[in-house]
């Protein structure tokens, strides 16, 4: 489950997930939908997908990384993503399969910030949250 | 968060003591009203967390647009020394020199009269404007190499852009040192089909009219005169930018406790301007300096050709180039005998009358400083006075500044209807999204005029004219 939380300058993105794999994913239909959101509906776009890898001392620090490989798609492959074929989180890093469509999608995301970024397990549920500049 | 202290009718300050890790005070240029409005979200937390920066000298200052962004506020300032001091990639932000040009026609807004329609469209259909959109111009390997060092200066063989504009430009277009092997690959391609696009978000081209010449003097080097026609051009280093400061912040970031430095918040990621982390950085950010004042040369080329298609040679080779300014970026400049790293973040360099860094013919008047209003209001031509050396480190402001987010400004008006109601008044729109229009609407902005007052009362900068927007093109 995921919510966007807008302030003046960026938006703040909140995941709650069941695991830490779902963080990821959860991640990726958000920036997805919100892409989606400001797509110019007459481009439909062809199926895609792609191999992500990142890697990061730290879970938070990783979610930032793998939002950022997105961004980078996004700018230069026109990449729509929707959803995660494949997804392997080691200890410090992700390596994954994407898929979405090649669209013309906005370059509404200008980078993926560390401001409040956090990641981590309350109870039995994982939180995540961080700051795009859009 | 500590309730800023009045100092004088429009200066603030929150003492070093506010906090343990301050190590300046956080000083604030603002009026009861502004100031109450930046009271609503955290921006001043945010100054105070700079005030914390290794080597930072004199205060962390803002400028009464501040409003709340990440790491450092948006309309904010510091400069740090050596031997400690630090350079920070957040301290510019990620549109890497974001900044304004002003062209000025030799036309009245009568002359241009019902010419005025093709004139947008065709500038919006040369300059692209939008998320997505591609340039005509592509440039990579040595030949983006020479732009990264060079500026716009590297594209005149091309026929983009004059040796007057080059001039009339702030640094001339060209920061020392930018090293465009310290620029990522991902950065390069990033910004490789970029050149020549205005983006979207914030960023327009807006045609308008000089309403209004408040300093006849001033007013007449800048080559500004009553009705005639100018365009505006707000926009910045794109996608090379933002990711030349993504590749910085997680580089300094990873640097921290070999550097020994402890932050409030990572985004203010910083490394010793010594250091390889900071002389790398610099040269990077110089890099992309660089690619976006060429992006804005590129941009008043398709201006300029689509004058020439609407209204003809005469119009294109006659139009000029008043200035252009950075509002996001880190320069070494001296001030008050000793050299400091001026971060600008949100805010203009305002150097006064007589500074060798002003174009010849406006040496006499002081730097120009363009400040767009929000979409529809009136935006304004100032000029740098001496105050700005003497308390901002030669800064002023750089916009109205954002009072609402995104998704409060799409809530209260849609597109369509702002659409309308822009044209009503007389202002032609091309934006291909009611979304991203519906988000710059002129009420999700702090009133430029207040904002202006405050900078000439403090005495950082003047006003010269006032432009009211008759066009506008948006992303």
């Amino acid at each position: 489950m995921y919510g966007w939380v807008d302030h003046t300058a960026e938006l703040e993105l909140r995941i709650e997930a069941a695991s830490e794999g779902a963080v990821f994913e959860e991640a990726l239909a958000a920036l997805g939908e919100l892409l989606s959101e400001h797509s110019d509906p007459d481009v439909s776009g062809e199926p895609v997908s792609f191999a992500v890898w990142a890697s990061a001392p730290d879970r938070a620090t990783l979610l930032a990384e793998w939002l950022s490989e997105l961004v980078y798609l996004v700018e230069t492959e026109r990449f729509v993503p929707r959803r995660a074929e494949r997804l392997d989180l080691g200890e410090d890093w992700l390596d994954a399969e994407v898929s979405g469509s090649r669209a013309a999608p906005p370059h509404l995301v200008k980078a993926v910030t560390y401001h409040r970024l956090a990641m981590k397990q309350q109870g039995g549920t994982w939180r995540a949250a961080v700051v795009l500049d859009v | 968060m500590s309730e800023p202290v009045r100092i004088d009718e429009v200066t603030w300050e929150i003492p070093p003591t506010a906090r343990p890790d301050m190590r300046v005070p956080a000083r604030l240029f603002a009026d009861d009203e502004l100031l109450d409005a930046i009271r609503e979200d955290r921006s001043l937390e945010q100054l105070e967390n700079v005030a914390t920066l290794p080597g930072i000298v004199e205060a962390a200052m803002a400028m009464p647009d501040i409003h709340q962004g990440y790491g450092f506020p948006v309309g904010g300032l510091a400069a740090t020394a050596p031997p400690d001091g630090v350079v920070s990639p957040g301290g510019v932000g990620y549109d890497i020199n974001c900044g304004v040009r002003l062209l000025v026609l030799p036309l009245t807004a009568a002359e241009l009269g019902k010419r005025k329609e093709s004139l947008v469209h065709e500038i919006s259909r040369r300059a692209p404007a939008g998320a997505g959109k591609e340039a005509a111009l592509r440039l990579k390997g040595a030949k983006l190499d020479r732009v990264l060092t060079e500026g716009p200066r590297a594209l005149l063989e091309r026929g983009i852009g004059t040796e007057d504009d080059v001039t009339h430009t702030e640094s001339e277009g060209r920061l020392d040192g930018a090293d465009p092997d310290a620029v990522s690959e991902r950065a390069r391609e990033r910004g490789s089909g970029q050149l020549g696009t205005v983006g979207s978000g914030n960023h327009f081209i807006e045609v308008q009219r000089v309403e209004r010449v408040i300093d006849a003097d001033a007013a007449a080097a800048y080559g500004l005169e009553r009705d005639q026609v100018t365009v505006l051009i707000h926009s910045g280093s794109r996608g090379l930018g933002h990711q030349v400061c993504t590749d910085y912040v997680k580089r300094m970031d990873a640097a921290l406790s070999r550097h020994a430095i402890e932050l409030p918040d990572r985004q203010l990621a910083c490394a010793p301007l010594d250091s390889d982390e900071g002389r790398d950085y610099l040269g990077a950010m110089a890099a992309a300096a660089n690619f976006a004042w060429a992006n804005r040369a590129a941009i008043a080329h398709s201006v300029r050709a689509s004058l020439r298609q609407v209204m003809g040679d005469e119009a294109a080779d006659e139009t000029q180039q008043v200035y252009d300014v950075a509002h996001n970026v880190a320069k070494l400049e001296t001030h008050n005998g000793r050299e400091v790293c001026v971060h600008r973040k949100g805010a203009t360099r305002a150097f006064p009358a007589g500074h060798p860094e002003i174009p010849a013919d406006h040496r006499e008047v002081g730097q120009a400083v363009f400040i767009p209003g929000s979409m529809g209001t009136s935006s304004f031509v100032l000029a740098g006075r001496p105050g700005s050396m003497e308390r901002s480190f030669g800064t002023t402001c750089h916009g109205a500044g954002r009072l609402m987010s995104r998704t409060q400004a799409r809530k209260r008006i849609q597109g369509a209807e702002l659409r309308r109601e822009l044209e009503a008044r007389g202002i032609t729109v091309r934006c291909p999204s009611n979304k991203g229009l519906s988000e710059e609407a002129p009420f999700a902005y702090k009133d430029v005029e207040k904002v202006v007052a405050v900078v000439e009362r403090a005495g950082l900068a003047a006003r010269v004219a006032q432009l009211r927007p008759i066009g506008v093109v948006k992303g």
